[in-house]
């Protein structure tokens, strides 16, 4: 690990880019906390959790108010994300390599990472994103705003019933919370898997937080991305500094206080799941 | 004269102020309202204790409203011990003629009923929305939780400005994957499947997935280790390894890593050496 700190790195994640990341894991986890508080409630276990949140009701108002800044980022990165378009060369800047929308290239090395699994290939060549990482991204992407306007719903009911049918409420409240399952497993295994445990990113995938990546572990990793940015002279532009080191001590101690209460979290859901019905 | 007059006034006089009083009750009839916008714990504010033995008045004697038709009566004969049993929506009193309903407590029949949020989280017990005895079916013109004034009636009591399109939100929702959902609240039903495949969907590809990347990781690391320690046994210093296949990922990595190993230089110089040997490469 020393000497990759002294090589060569690439720039992964601009800061505005690890800023919201940095927002979306603690939203995230004040939220599946809350949620789950409230979900779990008739357990011992929901209620404890609740309380280390101020109480059922107050965790409640928590849920809300975080809720609300969730949607006001996710406002937010879509009018940034916007910016990062290059509307001049449209088509190419949305089905590039630098895109985070699935292209060809994505389903193809899906297939070819199919046969890798099985030993009849070799190991996909990725270009900046794998198409997992892009999946990653559009599950918050779609999840959101599901979870934002049946949270809104249900924050103001009677604003909803005036423009919805009552019966709309019943609908609501399933789809929240299935989905808060939903993006909570995904995240709190698979997510947190590919971050952290499997032997590429073992103990912690650091591109997130330190915005770079050394270049073997891009060769290794992305091949085709360090090839496009050679051919194109662009990996230059890229080099940046390695992280500092108090800076990797704060990101190794936040980012495993994330995994261990994502598994909490995740464990005793599991355990008290049999609890809670959907009435 | 005169004491009729005064009589009169008085009449008048007490009138305004029976009108008066009147009126200022209707102005402060807002403090009277039920303090209750948001969904709150009941039995804080309420001294009834939920067993309804203690405090309920008994279920009344009481015939059920319902009558053959005029004129049909011969035709098709009606029993109104047949008719008490099975119909049962527009009834003054639903539980009327129900054995032993004296001593029997809601659950014991309604047993789904009581699982719902606004039983289990808000701990609102049956009679504060159905009322007291005799409870009335909704379908009947008089009950509280007749649709048409539900809503004004029940749900505005804690759900300040509900109107009748709130009302209509089910209180005792069937359980969302039950095949009671499908045939009552078929949009419910569907929508928890969609998701519980959508959930069992995600994860039965991903978890494998995920696992299959790790465990394809690890295997091509052994491999690595074994090559380069068989590169190790020949002598064979990376540098002097003259073709390299641009695709090869891992003999791209070696050369890396020997390089690195040479010299930790400044970063942009050692980039345009190890760009120019590639190239060179690339020309052979």
């Amino acid at each position: 690990m020393t000497t990759e700190m002294t090589t060569v790195r690439i720039r992964r994640f601009n800061t505005v880019d690890r800023l919201f990341h940095l927002f979306l894991m603690l939203t995230f986890l004040v939220q599946s906390a809350t949620g789950f508080s409230r979900l779990f409630f008739t357990t011992s276990w929901g209620k404890s959790l609740g309380q280390a949140f101020g109480g059922y009701e107050t965790s409640v108002n928590i849920h809300k108010s975080v809720g609300v800044l969730m949607i006001v980022g996710f406002l937010i990165h879509t009018v940034y994300l916007m910016s990062r378009v290059n509307w001049k060369n449209l088509p190419k800047s949305i089905f590039g390599p630098d895109s985070l929308v699935p292209n060809l290239d994505d389903a193809r090395n899906f297939i070819q990472g199919i046969r890798w699994f099985f030993g009849l290939g070799s190991k996909p060549t990725f270009d900046r994103w794998t198409y997992w990482e892009k999946f990653d991204y559009w599950a918050v992407y779609w999840g959101l705003p599901l979870l934002a306007v049946t949270g809104l719903m249900l924050m103001y009911p009677l604003a909803a019933a005036r423009l919805l049918p009552g019966w709309t409420l019943n609908i609501a409240l399933l789809l929240h919370g299935a989905e808060a399952i939903l993006a909570a497993s995904y995240i709190f295994i698979v997510h947190f898997f590919i971050g952290h445990l499997r032997p590429t990113s073992f103990p912690m995938n650091e591109a997130m937080f330190a915005g770079s990546v050394p270049l073997e572990e891009a060769m290794e990793e992305k091949p085709a991305w360090v090839e496009r940015l050679e051919r194109e002279g662009k990996l230059d532009l890229v080099n940046s500094k390695p992280p500092r080191r108090w800076f990797r001590v704060i990101y190794y101690v936040f980012g495993y206080t994330a995994v261990i209460s994502g598994i909490y979290i995740l464990i005793n859901g599991i355990i008290n799941g049999r609890t809670v019905g959907f009435h | 004269m005169n004491f009729k007059m005064l009589t009169g006034r008085f009449i008048i006089c007490m009138n305004m102020a029976f009108i008066t009083v009147l009126l200022s009750h209707a102005v402060s009839a807002r403090a009277q309202e039920e303090v209750a916008s948001t969904l709150r714990h009941y039995k804080d504010q309420e001294v009834i204790t939920g067993y309804y033995e203690q405090y309920e008045v008994m279920a009344r004697r009481q015939r059920p409203r319902i009558a053959s038709p005029p004129g049909l009566k011969r035709t098709f004969p009606y029993s109104q011990t047949a008719a008490r049993v099975r119909i049962r929506t527009r009834l003054a009193d639903s539980h009327l003629g129900i054995k032993f309903y004296d001593v029997l407590r809601c659950e014991y029949c309604h047993a789904e009923q009581t699982k719902d949020i606004h039983s289990v989280r808000a701990i609102i017990t049956c009679r504060q929305c159905h009322g007291g005895e005799p409870i009335a079916s909704i379908g009947h013109a008089y009950s509280l939780l007749n649709p048409i004034r539900r809503h004004a009636y029940v749900c505005a009591k804690c759900h300040e400005g509900a109107n009748p399109s709130f009302a209509t939100y089910v209180v005792h929702q069937p359980e969302a994957g039950s095949l009671t959902a499908k045939r009552e609240f078929p949009i419910l039903y569907y929508t928890y499947w969609f998701m519980l495949v959508l959930l069992v969907g995600t994860l039965a590809f991903f978890l494998p997935h995920t696992f299959l990347v790790g465990f394809r990781e690890i295997v091509s690391r052994l491999k690595e280790k074994k090559t380069d320690e068989q590169n190790a046994i020949e002598h064979k210093p990376a540098d002097e390894i003259t073709h390299i296949d641009t695709e090869d990922v891992e003999d791209d990595q070696r050369d890396i890593e020997s390089k690195a190993e040479d010299d930790i230089t400044p970063v942009d110089t050692e980039d345009e050496e190890r760009d120019d040997d590639r190239d060179d490469n690339r020309k052979d």
